[in-house]
């Protein structure tokens, strides 16, 4: 019904109309609307269209606002064009020609306000204009599917103003060109650090954003992302490219850093503030490619990069190159690959140190064991406190890569494992093969001196150090050998402070190295706990059975559980000729120790024990003794005062193997401090010519003495001994290798030669790492043993498992 | 001027034949065409006396015009609304009418 007749039936004469029409619109173009009506505009504007005049009326209004765009807005903008600005956008960044810079911004300036003058005045008006043609946009509009007036009347701008040329050629830069240009040049100067009109800027951008390249009006199709992005970027690629080769001429490594990270704030501050928040990524982008991506490498190999931070504890340098290259490389491969090299470095170099003093050539004879105890803090040779300080170093290390961890790389957890790599990999180097040694003498050192005085925190930080140490070692096997090795003399002499600590240290290795790791070690701490019942059941045996006799010799024995120790010395037991009190004991013990364990054997070392025994020299001393060396001085009780032994009469009696006879014999002939005996002829060494006779001269003011065993400290292994526990290990390691095999064909029962390998090498990797040749050889020596068969027709190569 | 616009509660319809509503502007409002005319950024002159004169409606028309207002503001977000009682004879004429304000 909307063409209806009534009160709107009469005929409309179209211009006269349109006469009215456009002199009000003028008159709002002018601002001087207030006088008008809008109920009469709407009127006549509704009448035509409701007289089927919407379609002249629509493109008169088009006519109407081109000829005002073109006559009137166009040569405004045009008059704010001065030469200079025209020059800029062509010339880039910093070219003013004749310009200077502050002109040349005052200009753009002008330009930009009369663009955003201009811009906004036409939307105000437009705004009016289609309130007053709603009608219009209403039916016609919506009818004939055509853009409403306000949309379409925004496109005449665009086509009128923005993409006309500046000059009378045609083909000079379009008004749009040199817009971009202009803005383009304000942000360039106020990267240089000039202030400008961000209003204006803002306003302009804007703008662009709210017009479109064609009439089809979709995002992509922005004038702002169209023309204007792409020159931003662009420019700024070219700007970037170029503080960056400036910068790493010119300032350190933290420098451009520091300047990166500020030069993306600014950017980001920028996109908010004046551009367009989707530009905001895609600025990052250029920035990180051209500041980080592509020279990230050179800052970080500069003479003050990466290795000069790390050496000079530049944390917060460290933390921005990490920020930076996390930005354009998830695994921050080039600073990952500088750190690592570090590493190893200093690694290395704390290898070296420690090889250079730690390598024992011949031991010092003299090696005072008995003084070991005063200088606590001192351990006793150079090599053990090369170890420690290798050791010490490594811990450094660690402690400084992992502080840098931390604060600079946010515990990134790509750093954190390839730093674990590279410790592992400098602690195993083939060019170093004592880590193993190493750590576990930090621990024997911690564990007899280390950790006295020292509060429970403080302590379990040195068993966590530890621990982290052993972590990175490869040859799990080896550290299982020493620590073993070391941990039985602790027990034997016992020379732990503290055997909570003990254990304690032993129950993180399982944690950490597994059950298997430590079950010998759990063994041995189980022998110390029976060994102590049993010397008290002894003891109430004796009571109870009467046996007691005043002349008795009291006997604390351990009693170890042969598989669960390593090797104690050799089985000298058969030969050894015990005196005839110390037999009796033994005698009675293994009677005491049959009856409750039957079909056990018992093996006596008395190469390990010590004796008290009270030694007349005037005065009474009490004397802590080598059991050896008490079975020598017992010797004498029987030789009259004044007479000789001879060191084969000795030995005679003894049956003792010389090398435990001569250190005894040393210890307690010719240490000053337990010269009980007088050797003829005098002389350090000990020679089988030798005689003694009882030094009735001697005396001490101590009560007590203590005659020390030579070989009782822990102690860095000579070469000669390193390379037997080194065949010992690989015997080891052989027959480990094999029960693998083994273990992996029984179930199997065909393999392939390589899926074998591999499996192989996967069973045995928490121990060691094994070498695939041995791998090989233990496969020939099983085939030979007929545990395995090869299978003739099969290809690739593969075994069976003969059972 | 326009904060003075603003701040008035009521504004003033007036009919061809010189009839006057006074009517609240939240309800006037209502009326695409009467929000526009009355919008003091555009600063029509209805704007700024706050006088709306409709050369096309009488007086019978616009009464009922000013009733629907207030009805259809009174019944803005309430859902299932009765029809507003509308005299046959004047149908024709509301409906113009209403497609020229647009409400």
């Amino acid at each position: 019904m909307r063409y209806g007749q009534g009160i709107n039936g009469d005929d409309v004469d179209f211009e006269s109309v349109w006469k009215t029409l456009d002199t009000a619109f003028t008159q709002i173009h002018d601002h001087n609307a207030s006088s008008l009506s809008y109920e009469e505009l709407y009127r006549f504007a509704y009448r035509l269209v409701l007289k089927k005049q919407g379609e002249k009326l629509y493109d008169k209004v088009k006519a109407f606002e081109s000829t005002w765009l073109r006559e009137k807005i166009r040569p405004q903008i045009l008059g704010k064009l001065s030469p200079s600005l025209q020059s800029a956008p062509q010339d880039g960044v910093g070219a003013g020609a004749a310009a200077t810079t502050n002109e040349r911004r005052e200009a753009g300036e002008k330009f930009l306000r009369e663009v955003k003058d201009s811009w906004q005045n036409h939307v105000v008006c437009m705004n009016m204009l289609a309130d007053v043609l709603m009608y219009m946009d209403r039916v016609y509009c919506t009818d004939n599917r055509k853009p409403n007036i306000y949309a379409t009347a925004m496109n005449l701008f665009r086509d009128c103003n923005l993409f006309s040329p500046t000059g009378s050629d045609p083909r000079s830069p379009s008004v749009l060109g040199v817009l971009n240009g202009v803005i383009l040049d304000q942000i360039q100067m106020e990267r240089a650090g000039d202030v400008i009109d961000k209003s204006i800027i803002k306003s302009c951008i804007y703008m662009l954003d709210g017009l479109y390249e064609s009439n089809s009006e979709s995002s992509e199709q922005k004038l702002y992302s169209t023309s204007f992005e792409q020159d931003f970027l662009n420019v700024s690629r070219e700007f970037y490219r170029d503080e960056g080769e400036k910068l790493l001429r010119e300032s350190d490594a933290g420098g451009y850093c520091e300047r990166t990270m500020a030069r993306l704030k600014e950017e980001q501050y920028r996109c908010r503030t004046m551009l367009s928040d989707t530009t905001t990524p895609k600025i990052e982008k250029v920035v990180e490619e051209e500041l980080i991506k592509n020279k990230i490498q050179e800052v970080i190999e500069m003479e003050s990069g990466v290795r000069f931070m790390i050496d000079n504890e530049r944390l917060e340098e460290l933390g921005l190159v990490y920020q930076l290259e996390a930005r354009v490389d998830e695994k921050k491969s080039e600073l990952t690959k500088a750190i690592q090299l570090r590493v190893v470095e200093m690694g290395t170099a704390v290898n070296e140190a420690a090889t250079t003093t730690a390598v024992p050539g011949q031991l010092p004879p003299e090696q005072a064991p008995k003084d070991a105890e005063a200088p606590a803090n001192k351990p006793g040779n150079p090599q053990t406190a090369a170890a420690i300080k290798w050791v010490a170093d490594v811990l450094e290390l660690k402690d400084k890569f992992d502080a840098i961890l931390n604060h600079s790389f946010q515990k990134d957890t790509g750093v954190a494992a390839a730093l674990t790599r590279s410790f592992s990999e400098f602690i195993n180097s083939a060019a170093f093969t004592r880590a193993s040694e190493f750590i576990s003498l930090f621990i024997d050192d911690n564990m007899k001196k280390g950790i006295r005085d020292k509060t429970e925190t403080e302590i379990d930080q040195v068993l966590l150090k530890a621990i982290t140490l052993v972590r990175y070692v490869q040859n799990k096997d080896m550290f299982e050998g020493y620590y073993k090795k070391h941990l039985t003399k602790r027990l034997l002499q016992k020379k732990s402070l503290s055997m909570d600590v003990e254990k304690d240290m032993v129950s993180r290795m399982k944690i950490e190295l597994g059950h298997q790791f430590t079950q010998k070690m759990e063994g041995m701490f189980k022998d110390m706990n029976t060994s102590d019942d049993l010397t008290r059941n002894y003891q109430d045996y004796l009571q109870s059975t009467g046996s007691e006799d005043p002349k008795r010799v009291g006997l604390d024995m351990m009693v170890l559980t042969s598989m669960t120790w390593p090797p104690l010395g050799e089985d000298n037991e058969k030969k050894f000729i015990f005196p005839s009190e110390i037999d009796r004991l033994r005698k009675s013990f293994e009677k005491f120790y049959g009856e409750k364990h039957s079909g056990r054997k018992l093996t006596w070392l008395p190469h390990l024990g010590t004796a008290d025994m009270r030694v007349r020299f005037g005065k009474m001393h009490e004397v802590n003794i080598p059991t050896y060396g008490m079975v020598i001085l017992l010797l004498f009780n029987d030789v009259p005062s004044g007479e000789y032994l001879s060191y084969e009469e000795i030995q005679a009696k003894t049956n003792m193997p010389d090398a435990d006879l001569i250190r005894n014999l040393q210890q307690i002939a010719v240490s000053k401090k337990t010269q009980f005996l007088k050797k003829e002829p005098m002389g350090r060494e000990v020679n089988p010519s030798d005689k003694f006779c009882v030094n009735e001269k001697f005396q001490s003011k101590f009560l007590k003495l203590k005659v020390g065993i030579i070989t009782n400290n822990n102690r860095v292994e000579t070469d000669q001994e390193k390379r037997e526990t080194e065949d010992k290990m690989e015997q080891h390691r052989g027959i480990t290798v094999e029960a693998a095999i083994v273990r992996i064909m029984k179930s199997r029962k065909q393999l392939s030669h390589q899926q074998l390998i591999l499996d192989t090498l996967d069973q045995v990797k928490a121990q060691f790492k094994p070498d695939v040749n041995m791998i090989k050889k233990r496969i020939e020596s099983l085939i030979d043993r007929e545990y395995l068969e090869r299978l003739e027709e099969s290809n690739p190569p593969a075994y069976k498992y003969l059972a | 001027m326009a904060e003075e616009n603003q701040q008035s509660d009521y504004v003033t319809l007036v009919s061809n034949d010189g009839f006057e509503f006074k009517v609240q502007r939240s309800a006037a409002c209502i009326a695409g065409a009467i929000k526009k005319m009355l919008d003091p950024s555009n600063n029509f002159v209805e704007a700024r006396e706050n006088r709306c004169h409709f050369e096309s409606i009488n007086g019978i028309v616009l009464e009922k015009v000013c009733e629907y207002l207030y009805y259809a503001e009174k019944h803005k977000d309430a859902k299932d609304v009765p029809d507003m009682d509308l005299p046959p004879e004047l149908c024709l004429e509301l409906l113009m009418a209403a497609d020229f304000l647009n409400c």
